[in-house]
């Protein structure tokens, strides 16, 4: 009994010791630290590890997948082997935190645009093939359309020309950065349809957001959390409903699911790519200049990066259309200098 | 006695003459069916709720066992690389050296592999392998440098929608792909060795749950190794020296409370401790560990007391009376007594830290890690938050991988309560 009472102990002060060696370990970090969007997630992990595979000397990098704006913090909290290398964004990065960016030391940052994004909305293969438009889609969805209550009780409340089924549509959380695409995008440009809701942004800014963003939340909306493919099987087991999610997840689910066209336009690779689709957004990563010199194999990430965002490349499988070739070429010739962005340049 | 029973019973008597209780009786009849039957009704339910609950726990394991063990299995295409032909330019010889790695990482491996599948398959040969296919044909190379000189076959992954459809009805494209292959024997379905030796990857074809179940091996040690010693003492303490007082009291509360908080407060309590003031590195199995044995150890605190109390006040007292001191007391007689006690209580503190995701995602234990950790402070993931990860992939191959992965997990857990249940039994004694 003492003997292994002992032991224990043992274990324990070596423990403790192995503990302090961890204290100076993270000090000098060997591997890239990645946080942020968990739609840029898969795009990332794919170079990470193809960026492993071509050069076996660094170590792979490690991706978190903690949401835009949860990145951010973690990314601007300052300069050092305790803080990530690469921010993964959905959106572009805010004033508010490139302001907290700079009072933590992080002053200088490299913005590269990867490609693009899709929100779309989709429905079964055996739904009604509905065609939308944003202005649509608001009134079904907004919890107060253009200041009014909320009574659509089926699509054809909000438009005649619709069917007359139910209102049921699955979303992501307003945790997630696609609620908030999908709020700026085509729920903004459904509001702006009302010339007096419009004429509101420049008088009372808050309260055009809470009208324009603000989903109702009477269960004809629902949130599916942050698993789209929970929503992809909602939308098998329930043909009338529809659900809203990133374009990868249309593409892999092709089979099943099409894409509810918006003004008329089809969310597919070359419309979003054009941005004639109403729910194309830029994604970005923004990678800290101050440890390009300092983290082994950081440059050479993003050369990998530069390389996978040509149209036919590996990220394309992933679900990452391609930006236009101009915002290409641009993207590019930052990923090689490594110029960093004119903090000037966000509103 | 006798006496004033029957001069109450003809007291009785006295206002309704008492009759022997009549057996045959219509409403006696009644009463005793009515006793059975609520007799048979409790049996009834108490079956109907075992039932239940052993249905659901039979429906967990058999989907979870259909979709899962499909996961194990991989399906693979032979290919046949024509090396001499093919664009490698690669030296046998420089692969027996230090650089072998160098060299290999140079030499233009997925184009080699591209061009013998449009050889093999046609012009989209290419998209009946998995991405990651030539990491196979570079890893046989790197095993045998002597395949650059001729023809070789080699068994390489299949592309995932090959792959569901060989193991399930997938699209119908590929569907007819396959049953072409499977003509000219091209193709066959194996135990996929990579799943249980790799780590997590972007690719389910090349997927594997070692680096998230070593993750969780080093967590658990961690949480084992701070938890136990530290709860068993404190127990101890708490049971055999300390006075009883208020401040015991308290502690007890405290204690009581503890093992009752939701598990993310213990993941905040890591986050601002562990790694904000302490500044320990993010991810590591060390901070999970450390997070969890402090979920672990008011578990262990009360399990290790109510065992210690069980013990006989008798044997103490027969050790102190031939002369133990309280140490000899507590180390040879009470301690051996409640350590079956004390054991079960730790595996089932430990399980529920297995399980545990939570407070995990607080401390960055959720990253993507393409290598499994070969440290306890090197960046780390675990079993349930692999589940987690897993269940929001894109793609379809990933569907059965996660399955698979919770298999594991569940395998996992079982031998833990094994050994639960075989230290129980082993340490048991009788009095």
């Amino acid at each position: 009994m003492y003997k292994s009472i002992a032991l224990i102990g043992v274990a324990a002060i070596a423990l403790s010791a192995c503990n302090q060696n961890g204290g100076s370990q993270s000090a000098a970090r060997d591997a890239i630290r990645i946080v942020g969007s968990s739609t840029v997630y898969p795009m990332t992990t794919a170079v990470a590890e193809q960026f492993t595979r071509k050069n076996p000397a660094f170590k792979p990098p490690i991706v978190e997948s903690t949401g835009t704006g949860g990145g951010m913090k973690l990314f601007c909290a300052g300069v050092g082997a305790d803080h990530p290398d690469i921010e993964d964004a959905s959106r572009r990065i805010k004033k508010s935190e490139l302001e907290d960016c700079a009072k933590n030391g992080v002053k200088e940052i490299v913005e590269i645009q990867i490609g693009i994004d899709g929100i779309i909305l989709a429905e079964s293969n055996s739904g009604t093939a509905m065609k939308l438009s944003p202005a649509d889609v608001y009134k079904a969805l907004a919890a107060k359309p253009y200041s009014k209550p909320q009574t659509a009780e089926t699509w054809k409340d909000v438009n005649p020309a619709l069917p007359a089924i139910a209102i049921k549509v699955y979303g992501p959380p307003p945790t997630s950065g696609t609620r908030d695409a999908f709020g700026d995008l085509i729920m903004e440009k459904g509001c702006n349809a009302d010339a007096a809701t419009k004429a509101l942004k420049a008088t009372d800014e808050d309260q055009y957001k809470a009208i324009c963003t603000g989903l109702r939340e009477d269960g004809k909306f629902v949130e599916a959390g942050e698993n789209d493919n929970l929503i992809v099987q909602k939308l098998i087991a329930n043909p009338d409903a529809l659900g809203i999610f990133g374009y990868s997840f249309l593409e892999e689910n092709g089979g099943k699911i099409h894409g509810v066209p918006l003004d008329g336009i089809t969310p597919t690779y070359d419309t979003i790519a054009s941005y004639d689709y109403p729910g194309a957004r830029p994604l970005f990563i923004y990678v800290k200049s101050a440890h390009l010199k300092v983290v082994r194999g950081l440059k050479e990430f993003v050369a990998e990066y530069a390389t996978a965002w040509n149209k036919g490349g590996y990220l394309s499988r992933r679900g990452l259309i391609a930006a236009p070739d101009d915002v290409r070429a641009k993207s590019l010739n930052i990923a090689t200098k490594l110029t960093p962005m004119d903090p000037g340049s966000v509103k | 006695m006798s006496k004033a029973l029957t001069m109450n019973a003809t007291d009785l008597s006295a206002a309704a003459p008492r009759l022997p209780t009549d057996w045959k009786g219509d409403a006696i009849k009644k009463r005793i069916a009515a006793r059975y039957g609520s007799e048979r009704r409790f049996r009834a339910i108490g079956l109907f709720a075992v039932m239940l609950s052993a249905g659901f726990l039979a429906f967990l394991l058999i989907t979870m066992m259909a979709n899962g063990l499909r996961g194990f299995t991989q399906t693979e295409i032979r290919l046949a690389v024509d090396f001499p032909k093919s664009a490698l330019m690669l030296d046998p010889a420089a692969l027996k050296g230090f650089n072998a790695d160098q060299a290999l990482a140079g030499a233009d491996f997925e184009g080699a592999t591209a061009t013998a599948a449009e050889v093999a398959f046609g012009p989209d040969g290419v998209h009946l392998l998995s991405d990651a296919a030539w990491l196979k044909v570079r890893d046989a190379v790197k095993a045998d440098p002597g395949l650059l000189a001729r023809r070789a076959e080699i068994w390489v992954p299949a592309a995932v929608d090959i792959d569901v459809a060989a193991k399930e009805t997938g699209e119908p494209a590929a569907e007819a792909t396959l049953a072409k292959l499977k003509a000219q024997g091209l193709i066959k379905t194996g135990f996929n060795l990579g799943f249980v030796t790799g780590a997590d990857s972007t690719d389910p074809t090349i997927v594997g749950i070692w680096g998230a179940f070593k993750g969780s091996l080093m967590t658990m040690l961690v949480t084992l190794v701070l938890a136990f010693p530290v709860g068993v003492l404190a127990a101890l303490y708490l049971e055999e020296y300390a006075p009883r007082n208020r401040w015991t009291d308290l502690i007890e509360v405290s204690i009581n409370n503890l093992a009752a908080v939701p598990s993310i407060i213990f993941g905040l309590l890591g986050l601002a401790v562990f790694l904000n003031f302490m500044h320990m590195p993010r991810s590591a199995p060390i901070v999970g560990g450390l997070t969890l044995a402090l979920m672990t150890m008011p578990v262990i605190v009360i399990a290790g007391r109510n065992a210690i109390k069980s013990v006989p006040p008798s044997i103490r007292d027969a050790a102190l009376g031939i002369g133990a001191s309280r140490l000899q007391v507590v180390f040879h007689h009470v301690l051996p007594l409640a350590l079956p006690g004390i054991l079960t209580g730790t595996i089932i503190g430990m399980a529920r830290a297995l399980g545990e995701t939570a407070p995990l995602l607080m401390i960055g234990m959720r990253a993507f890690i393409s290598s499994p950790p070969s440290g306890f402070t090197d960046p780390a993931t675990v079993l349930p938050v692999q589940v987690f990860l897993w269940s929001d992939e894109v793609s379809r191959g990933f569907v059965e991988k996660t399955s698979a992965a919770i298999i594991v997990l569940l395998l996992f857990l079982l031998a833990m309560n094994g050994l639960a249940i075989y230290l129980r039994n082993h340490f048991e004694r009788r009095w």
